[in-house]
């Protein structure tokens, strides 16, 4: 029996904390030449996808702009598609909110992409937290949060009705529309659905409408719970469990032997977590102005603020219960002696690949043919030059073992995902 | 002396020429002969037009700015149907991609096609109602938010600074707190100030709707005929005196009938003149709009192109900004002159 394939997508490295500007290497966010590198590497690696985050308002602290991390990206469908005029394999998948979004407009734009990328076009579906990114929009904080995943469901209904081309009608709860679009037939069928979240909601979604799940998972374990749990639940959809792929987000740091890797890794993770971000994480669970504590000191005594609305806005994770999350903070600072800086780097790691070239593509390789995942979204903490050592020596490995292209072998993002055309 | 020192050239290539762009791929290609050949391509957005939509234009644009290296690209777009804080993303992104030759067309959408774009949107709050004058306002408003956003990070917001440990400093970033008729944007944009600062904003002009030109516009294209032009020209210059305006001009043979706007072939002498009679009438430019693109886009590049050049009737372009191809002033940033 052939081995499983391993997928990997390839997060360009933009707004958020891991991404480390303070590098003497970090290049440019926004300039046109960062993405083409970028693109051009991720493509001589043969890999499956480029993927973007999504963020549409500037994120605050304490009422203030946050200045400390990577701030500043294009639009994602724009940049997306001007990628597409220099690449040929890569699939370009790009974050995409249904809350501040309508279904005509943006399935226009999907279909757009993928008609001028021959087939590469992906779409990470996510809903946006209303009122402070709504202010940045005509329609502001229209929708309550219950009925945000309902409204995305419909939305990527909506979305697949105009797709298939000619005139199309849709009536839903949250949509009344019709019209005629006269894109060409996608070669891939029309666009991928990814789906990020690992809620219940989120999971359920996944199972009935998306072809990628993008995820969170620490360990092998975690991994293969979360694995076995959504795949099960494809079969009450009618589809097969090789129709859903799981990715789960990850970060790699190469060295050339464990130790040196190691220290990399450390190197890194302190270029991440500069002595304020310590701070302005740290007042993310406290929600109180810390800034007049050291972070090289111990944590605060006082205990969180649990009234007032959170300092921090427009971050993606939310910390929800602060006394818990503080209490056990806590508990791992004084047990393992650390600083309110030591204790963030420690608490806000990512799932980590550390090690030499072939360690890396041998863990890698595990998660998937032991079914903790079918690959990774990787995310590395340099721009625009990030990819180029996984490339180069990672990659050559997985092909070496035959469970990485070594060329493509179809035009088209399903085609490289190893999904159906349909 | 009847031309001016700056006359140009352009060409839509919307919805018609859509395919014959995205399957033409070779070197030395149309596109590359048409980059080379135009100071400026425009992209007329068919959003939610009844007899078919074709590609997004502003997309579009981002396609052909990655494949293209001399001529400005203005992206269509009917902006009292999308998202402002989007179109104004996506066009600053064109310019980033193209190193400062973006733009925008505002496409104001009316009767029949205002109506089917509410259909495809459905009908929403934060949208103008279906009247004139809401429109009007509306698309006012939404150009206005556009610049804002643009101008909503200063030059140099970007620090780097390992001292203080800031990526950005945030005081040089703006809320825009725009209020209008039907929306209010707060910003600032997620993109920080393109290359250009502003992009060039254009929008057609007719006779009948000159007086309520969006005042701004950089560029207006001009719908009217050889005998309305001349008189056109002087009424918006005499209002609007840093505008630059082209003729839209009719490209191609087998057209037949009275026509609201010039219409030109092949015949290289008659469109040299002509050519001459624009310039003379004030016009900086010409748009042409190609009928078939599958016959015209040749001989309109091969014959009509260098024949017009060859008479000395435009020069090198200058600069290679389209601001500075189109001797716009170097766009100052609202915030910061407000300050200063």
């Amino acid at each position: 029996m052939s081995k499983k394939q391993v997928i990997i997508g390839a997060q360009f490295p933009g707004v958020n904390n891991f991404t480390v500007w303070s590098d003497p290497a970090a290049g440019s966010q926004i300039a046109f030449s960062s993405f083409r590198h970028f693109a051009e590497t991720v493509e001589r690696g043969k890999l499956d996808f480029i993927f973007l985050a999504e963020g549409l308002r500037v994120r605050e602290q304490k009422g203030r702009f946050h200045e400390l991390d990577v701030v500043g990206r294009p639009n994602t469908l724009a940049i997306l598609t001007a990628l597409a005029a220099v690449t040929r394999n890569v699939g370009l998948i790009g974050t995409l909110t249904t809350t501040f979004n309508e279904p005509y407009p943006l399935a226009r734009q999907l279909a757009t992409l993928d008609v001028l990328s021959n087939g590469r076009a992906g779409w990470n579906v996510v809903t946006s937290p209303g009122a402070f990114t709504g202010a940045n929009f005509r329609r502001g904080d229209h929708l309550p949060f219950a009925e945000r995943y309902e409204r995305a469901k419909e939305f990527i209904e909506a979305s697949r009705t105009i797709w298939k081309g000619n005139d199309f009608a849709f009536k839903s709860k949250h949509f009344d529309i019709a019209g005629r679009s006269d894109l060409p037939p996608s070669p891939q069928g029309g666009p991928v659905i990814a789906q990020a979240g690992d809620s219940e909601t989120g999971r359920e979604l996944a199972a009935s409408h998306a072809d990628v799940i993008y995820s969170r998972h620490g360990t092998l374990e975690d991994g293969q719970a979360f694995y076995r749990d959504v795949k099960a639940r494809l079969s009450r959809y009618g589809r097969a469990a090789d129709d859903l792929k799981i990715l789960p987000g990850a970060a790699f740091v190469l060295g050339d032997s464990q130790e040196d890797a190691e220290e990399r890794q450390r190197a890194i993770r302190l270029q991440q977590v500069s002595p304020k971000n310590a701070i302005v994480f740290l007042e993310q669970v406290w929600n109180r102005d810390l800034s007049s504590y050291d972070p090289d000191g111990p944590l605060p005594e006082i205990d969180p603020e649990v009234s007032s609305p959170a300092l921090a806005q427009g971050r993606a994770s939310r910390i929800d219960d602060r006394l818990e999350t503080a209490r056990a903070w806590r508990e791992i600072a004084e047990r393992e002696k650390l600083s309110i800086r030591q204790l963030i780097i420690k608490v806000t790691a990512r799932q980590h690949f550390i090690g030499t070239p072939e360690a890396v593509a041998r863990q890698i390789n595990q998660y998937v043919q032991e079914n903790a995942a079918d690959g990774f979204v990787f995310a590395p903490h340099l721009t625009p030059t990030g990819f180029d050592d996984f490339v180069d020596k990672v990659i050559p490995y997985l092909q070496e073992w035959g469970v990485y292209r070594k060329n493509y072998q179809t035009q088209t993002l399903r085609g490289n995902l190893g999904l159906a055309v349909h | 002396m009847t031309f001016g020192a700056n006359f140009q050239l352009g060409i839509d290539l919307g919805l018609p020429s859509q395919n014959l762009l995205v399957q033409d791929s070779k070197p030395d290609s149309l596109l590359q002969r048409l980059d080379e050949g135009f100071d400026l391509i425009t992209l007329e957005d068919g959003f939610a037009l009844p007899t078919g939509d074709g590609l997004d234009a502003i997309l579009f644009a981002n396609w052909l700015g990655a494949r293209t290296s001399h001529a400005g690209i203005l992206a269509g777009a009917p902006i009292n149907f999308l998202e402002p804080f989007h179109v104004s993303t996506a066009i600053a992104t064109l310019d980033y991609v193209t190193e400062g030759r973006a733009g925008l067309l505002a496409q104001p959408l009316e009767g029949g096609r205002a109506a089917a774009a509410r259909r495809a949107t459905g009908k929403l709050n934060g949208y103008p109602e279906d009247n004139r004058r809401a429109l009007e306002r509306d698309f006012d408003e939404a150009i206005d938010v556009i610049r804002r956003l643009w101008d909503s990070w200063e030059d140099g917001a970007v620090i780097r600074d390992p001292e203080s440990q800031r990526f950005i400093d945030g005081a040089k970033l703006r809320y825009v707190d725009f209020q209008g008729a039907n929306f209010n944007i707060l910003g600032p944009s997620i993109t920080p100030r393109p290359p250009q600062g502003q992009p060039v904003i254009a929008a057609v002009a007719e006779p009948e709707n000159s007086a309520s030109l969006a005042s701004a516009i950089d560029l207006a294209f001009l719908r009217a005929s050889d005998s309305e032009l001349s008189s056109l020209v002087k009424d918006i210059k005499s209002r609007h005196p840093g505008l630059r305006l082209f003729a839209n001009v009719g490209f191609g043979a087998g057209r037949a009938g009275k026509d609201t706007i010039p219409q030109w072939t092949a015949d290289v002498e008659v469109a040299i003149t002509a050519a001459r009679a624009l310039a003379s009438a004030g016009l900086d430019g010409i748009r042409f709009l190609p009928h078939e693109p599958e016959q015209d886009l040749a001989p309109l590049v091969e014959h009509v192109l260098p024949a017009i050049r060859n008479a000395g009737l435009v020069q090198a372009s200058q600069g290679s900004t389209l601001r500075e191809r189109l001797s716009l002033p170097a766009a100052t940033n609202r915030y910061v002159v407000a300050a200063a």
